[in-house]
Order: C-alpha cells, then sequence, then structure tokens
C-alpha cells in the first residue's frame, strides 16, 4: 500500500505510454498482445507483456466491468477481489498468499491482493489481481509471471497509470453513472 | 450541384423523419399508456417508492398487496409518508386490492436507511399461520428482507397494523427468498460474510416464525468459508416444488454467468449440514450453464406440463418445463440482450434449453427510450388461473408482457401493456462524454397475479402500482370469460 503514492508520482512524472509498441523508459516496457483468452460474459479487455524492466515476460490483463451491484459499498473485501479480478481466466486453482489491501488508482479505489496459481505440470506462479470500483462499474486487472508479487504489483501499476490506460479506461467507464 | 442540392434536403428530410420516430418513443407524462389485449383496473402511486416484489394475498374478505421497495433515491433517500407526516426510508407498503379498481393504501412500514439497492426491504413472502405447522392460527405472516442486513417476520394479521415477530441478522446482501407455506421450510437468500459469495442460501425452519430454526447453509462448491480458487456465480433466487415435488430450483447470476441448478429438496434439508464440497455436491441433480452473457434472476418450474403437438407420441406427451428469466442492469442496453428462456428438464440430469423470447426491440425503439430494456422477472404465482397456461414478464422500459406458454417449445407474446410515466417517475442515466444525459421511462420492476386474474405490476423509477386485466384474444387464452 505504502508504494503506491511513491509509484503514482513516478509515473506521472515519466508520463509513460505503453501503446501498441514498447516504450522504452526504464521502466517496464509493455507491448500489446491478443486477449489471450475465449469471449466470457464480459467483452474482452486488453492484454500486455512486459519486455524489459525486469519483468520480462510478466503479463498483464486488464478490463472494464460494467454493471456492479455493489455501487455503493464498492469492492469492500478480499472475497470481492477473488471473484472479479479474472484470475480465473489463467486457471481456476489460485489461492491467496495473505490479506489484500485497500488502493486508489486514478479516480477509483478498490484492493489488490497477491495469489499463487496452479500452473499444469505442477508449477506455481505468482499472479496480483487488482479491483477498482467506479459507482456500479469495476475495472479489474490481474497481472503474472515469473516474478515475486510485490513486484508485479509494482509492474502492474506503472501499465494502469499510463496515461493512455488511464484515459482508456475513463472512456470504457463513462457508458454508466 | 441541383441534384447535390436535393440529394441533401432528401437526407435531411429522412434524418428529421428518423429522429421524429425515435423522439416520438419518449415517454411524455399525459400520453396514455401503450397497451394491446391487456387494461388498466386501478393504480397507486406508492408513496412514490422504488417497487420490488408484489405478492398478493387472500386474506379474511379481503384481498392485500404487499409490495417490497428498493431503497430512495440521491434526491430523496427517505419519502415522506403522508399516513405520518414523516420522511421513511423505502420498506413495505400494503395495500387494499379488494376493489382493483380503488386500491387503497394502508400501511408503510420502513425498512433499512440506504439509497437504491443498499437500503428498503425489496422481497416479500406471506403465509397463513394455519397453514403452518406451528403458526399461530390467527396470524398472518410477512417474511421479508430489511435492506441487505436481516430477515423479518412479521404478523400482518390486520394489515393495518403490523407486529413485528422476529428478525435474522447479521448477514449482507439478502435478496430474493422462497418459503414453503406447508411445511415452514424457508429457502433465504443471504450473504452470510464467512462465505465467499456475496449471496447464498441459508435453510432455515420457519414453521413456527416466532422460534426460527437454522437448518444448513447452502452453495456452490468454491463458495464456502475456506476455499481457495475461482469463485462460482452467486445465487438470485430459487423456488421449491415442495415435499410432493422434491426439488428446489435455484438460479444463479443476473446479468451474466447464469446458471440453472436443480436440487433435491430432501437431501438439500436432511443430508450432511457442513459446508464441506462434498456435502454442497451432494443434493444436487443437475446444472444447466446459460450463455455466459444471461444470467438467472426467476427459475420458475412447471411440472408435467401437457404438449399438443406432443399429444400422439408414444412418450414424451407432457414435459417438465423451467421459465428462466434474465435480469437487465444497465441502461440504454449496454449489455447483452436480458430475456425469457424456456428449459425442458423432464430429463433431469441432461436439461436443455428449447426456446426463448424477447421483446423485439424495434417495436418501440426501447434502447431509445432511457432506462434499463430487457427482462427482470416473472410472475410467481402457481395459481390454476395462468398456471402453466400464461406467464407474465416485466420487460422495464417495454412494461409486462404477456405470453401465451401452453406450448414452451414456441412461447408468443399475446399481450402487453406499458404504463404512462407520471410526475414521480425518476430519470435514469447514462454518461455521454463525461457527461450525464438523462431519460425518463417506466421501468416496470416486478409483476405478479392473484387468483382472480388480476395482473399486478410495480416499477423501478417510483411510478407505483398498476392493477391490469387482460382483455380480448389474451383473455381467452387463460380461459377466462
Amino acid at each position: 500500500m505504502r508504494r503506491w503514492p511513491a509509484i503514482l508520482a513516478a509515473v506521472l512524472v515519466l508520463g509513460a505510454l505503453p501503446g501498441r509498441a514498447a516504450v522504452e523508459t526504464g521502466q517496464p516496457a509493455w507491448r500489446e498482445i491478443a486477449w489471450p483468452f475465449p469471449r466470457d460474459g464480459w467483452p474482452a479487455g486488453r492484454a500486455f507483456r512486459c519486455n524489459n524492466g525486469g519483468c520480462n515476460g510478466v503479463e498483464v490483463y486488464i478490463r472494464p466491468k460494467l454493471g456492479f451491484c455493489n455501487c455503493d459499498r464498492g469492492v469492500a473485501d478480499d472475497d470481492e477481489v477473488d471473484r472479479v479480478s479474472d484470475l480465473d481466466l489463467i486457471n481456476e486453482r489460485f489461492a491467496p498468499l495473505r490479506p489484500g489491501e485497500p488502493i486508489r488508482v486514478a479516480n477509483m479505489s478498490g484492493r489488490v491482493r497477491a495469489y499463487e496459481l496452479s500452473m499444469p505440470g505442477d508449477a506455481r506462479r505468482a499472479a496480483v489481481g487488482i479491483a477498482l470500483s467506479q459507482r456500479c462499474d469495476l475495472f479489474v486487472a490481474v497481472a503474472h509471471g515469473v516474478a515475486a508479487s510485490r513486484d508485479l504489483q509494482r509492474f502492474a501499476a506503472t501499465l494502469v497509470e499510463t496515461n493512455e490506460i488511464r484515459r482508456w479506461v475513463q472512456s470504457a467507464m463513462q457508458m454508466r453513472p | 450541384m441541383w441534384d447535390h442540392v436535393r440529394g441533401g434536403a432528401i437526407a435531411m428530410a429522412c434524418l428529421l423523419a428518423a429522429l421524429g420516430e425515435v423522439f416520438a418513443q419518449q415517454q411524455k407524462i399525459g400520453a396514455p399508456p401503450e397497451a394491446q389485449n391487456m387494461r388498466l383496473v386501478g393504480a397507486n402511486d406508492l408513496q412514490a417508492r422504488s417497487a420490488y416484489q408484489p405478492t398478493i394475498h387472500h386474506q379474511g374478505e379481503r384481498w392485500i398487496a404487499y409490495i417490497g421497495h428498493h431503497g430512495g433515491t440521491d434526491e430523496i433517500p427517505a419519502p415522506v409518508n403522508p399516513q405520518t407526516g414523516k420522511p421513511e426510508p423505502n420498506g413495505t407498503s400494503i395495500v387494499d386490492v379488494t376493489d382493483p379498481a380503488q386500491p387503497k393504501y394502508l400501511r408503510h412500514i420502513p425498512g433499512q436507511e440506504g439509497k437504491y439497492e443498499s437500503g428498503g426491504a425489496q422481497m416479500v413472502r406471506i403465509c397463513d399461520g394455519k397453514a403452518l405447522p406451528k403458526g399461530d392460527r390467527n396470524a398472518v405472516y410477512m417474511l421479508r428482507t430489511f435492506g441487505g442486513e436481516a430477515h423479518e417476520i412479521w404478523d400482518v394479521a390486520s394489515p393495518e397494523n403490523p407486529a413485528l415477530v422476529t428478525r435474522i441478522g447479521g448477514l449482507k446482501d439478502t435478496h430474493k427468498n422462497f418459503w414453503e407455506c406447508d411445511t415452514g421450510i424457508a429457502f433465504l437468500v443471504s450473504g452470510n460474510p464467512e462465505w465467499r459469495t456475496r449471496r447464498m442460501t441459508q435453510v432455515y425452519d420457519l414453521s413456527d416464525p416466532a422460534h426460527p430454526v437454522k437448518i444448513r447453509d447452502f452453495g456452490l462448491p468454491g463458495q464456502e468459508p475456506g476455499s481457495t480458487g475461482a469463485v462460482p456465480t452467486e445465487l438470485h433466487g430459487p423456488i421449491s416444488a415442495g415435499p410432493a415435488g422434491n426439488r428446489v430450483y435455484f438460479g444463479y447470476g443476473t446479468n451474466k454467468g447464469g446458471f440453472l441448478q436443480i436440487v433435491d429438496r430432501e437431501k438439500l434439508i436432511n443430508g450432511p449440514k457442513e459446508p464441506t464440497p462434498e456435502n454442497l455436491r451432494s443434493p444436487e441433480i443437475a446444472r444447466m450453464p446459460m450463455s455466459a452473457m444471461n444470467g438467472a434472476h426467476t427459475t420458475f418450474p412447471m411440472k408435467d406440463m401437457p404438449i399438443a403437438e406432443f399429444a400422439r407420441d408414444k412418450d414424451g406427451k407432457t414435459r417438465d418445463i423451467v421459465m428462466i428469466v434474465d435480469e437487465a442492469i444497465l441502461n440504454e442496453c449496454n449489455e447483452p440482450r436480458q430475456m425469457v428462456w424456456f428449459a425442458d428438464v423432464t430429463v433431469e440430469k441432461l436439461p436443455m434449453m428449447i426456446s426463448n423470447y424477447t421483446v423485439k426491440e424495434a417495436s418501440g425503439n426501447f434502447c431509445e427510450r432511457g432506462g434499463r430494456f430487457g427482462a427482470h422477472s416473472s410472475n410467481e404465482s402457481m395459481a390454476a388461473v395462468y398456471y402453466k397456461k400464461m406467464a407474465f414478464i416485466s420487460f422495464f422500459n417495454a412494461g409486462v408482457r404477456a405470453l401465451d406458454i401452453r406450448d414452451p417449445y414456441h412461447p408468443t407474446e399475446v399481450g402487453y401493456f406499458i404504463p404512462a410515466i407520471t410526475a414521480a417517475t425518476d430519470k435514469r442515466c447514462v454518461k455521454i462524454d463525461e457527461k450525464e444525459r438523462c431519460k425518463v421511462a417506466i421501468q416496470t420492476n416486478n409483476v405478479e397475479t392473484d387468483e382472480r386474474g388480476y395482473i399486478y405490476i410495480v416499477d423501478r423509477a417510483n411510478t407505483g402500482l398498476h392493477i391490469l386485466e387482460l382483455t380480448g384474444p389474451a383473455r381467452a387464452v387463460a380461459g377466462l370469460p
């Protein structure tokens, strides 16, 4: 939690842009890839793979989910993060590593939680789920890769806080007050 | 040049005509309701409170409507009750509908403070004390939710003077309960804070409403405390076929990830109760997933339906059908269409969707009208007047739709009624270019019928209660004179 203001400040200063091509800023450089999951109840989001900055191979999937029943309460507990943050797209078998933490990104507040994913061949992989809400809508992100969960959280933050993603999220989520 | 001018003029005329068509579909205060084969009999404004479930009960010589409410609005969190002169958080309206042309508002029981889905007292079910195995024979019991935090039972034998009997609290997100009046078994939709899902089932013995006895918690493996991994879609509501039918039909989801779950009632009530994955799986007979783009608000069973087309077949003349109604939740069509589905569950292990129904959007330009467009719920009365013959579907800005379901393989709309808006009808907004754009439209939220054949619809956008009757060919479908 304490890292987020610093991350936010750094990103705002750097004004990093992910774009369709990698951007070298000293920060993780994200390249957009095709949404790797079959259609489910929500429209597809956007997927990114990190190519440098110590996060090589880390992937982040983000998407808005319009229509969330807890309009007043928001993302109030860790169970909500378990339910909505799209970890199940990667693998339905995941377990939390520790209690989640409240976060605030842009104008949205919610929670972030670290997980261990069970991968094929009994492999384990760290993942981070983020669920943010704005009134009756959600924005979710999930990051996974060969990295410590704290680092995954930091990497995901650099992506979510980029101007391009912020603009995209704002545009996608203004469909409903 | 001239061709260009003339072409432009034609294009402009077409555009204006198209816009005129759209604007013509916008509801206006003072305009008449839109209807086909349905007629308005009477109405009540319900103190301009956002309404959810109506339940109509024949009580002595009177017919009483009990109507649950959502919470208040940003503008009016607690409307003034003219009977007390005080602002009261939305709760339960009690209306005497003995004369449906002159419904008489009897009493408002305040609900939980809170706006929209966060307050009020949405759900209501009624059982006579004399029907319940251990009830007070002189009592009439009303089971209602109290906001999201509790279930309450009131004695409404005197509907003007209801008295609280008991409360089951400490919960979150209570919702669409079902109560068997002949056994007292209740399937309460609750949020047990220890569970990983927002809503699950708490089975209670409410045969003595003054002394509720909890039987068990129930949900899907993955929802129980201590589980990990993906969390299955949350419950919306069950309907029980009682001890004779020995089935409970659970609907999961709202507008996403829905499915029908068919459960052995006997195993559910008397099986092992510890919420282990094995014990939760044990009473399940089948689970039929829907499209991930739809949810199951209502799962209404109709067993042994004779199918005319199959009458000469040696097997399968009758079918067990479950009607599944999705719930639209986003304004102005910002989601996949939520509609009505019919499942043939005759072979219980392998239920199959056989047909569907939706209002044709173009028939009223409903995506342009404002508010939600799509299905929400159906009548749940199993009284002979309509059961297995007609279904009534609340469709938000398309009002209520009357379906001929005698052949559930081919459900057919035979009537509709879209109430007029009033000064009390609340706006519904979407954001366009970061600005709110609001429209006012009827939002028919829930519907119920009584044994006399009257149809009761209530509005989520504060327009109140409308009591309807069928006319013309729709009346003939039900066999009404």
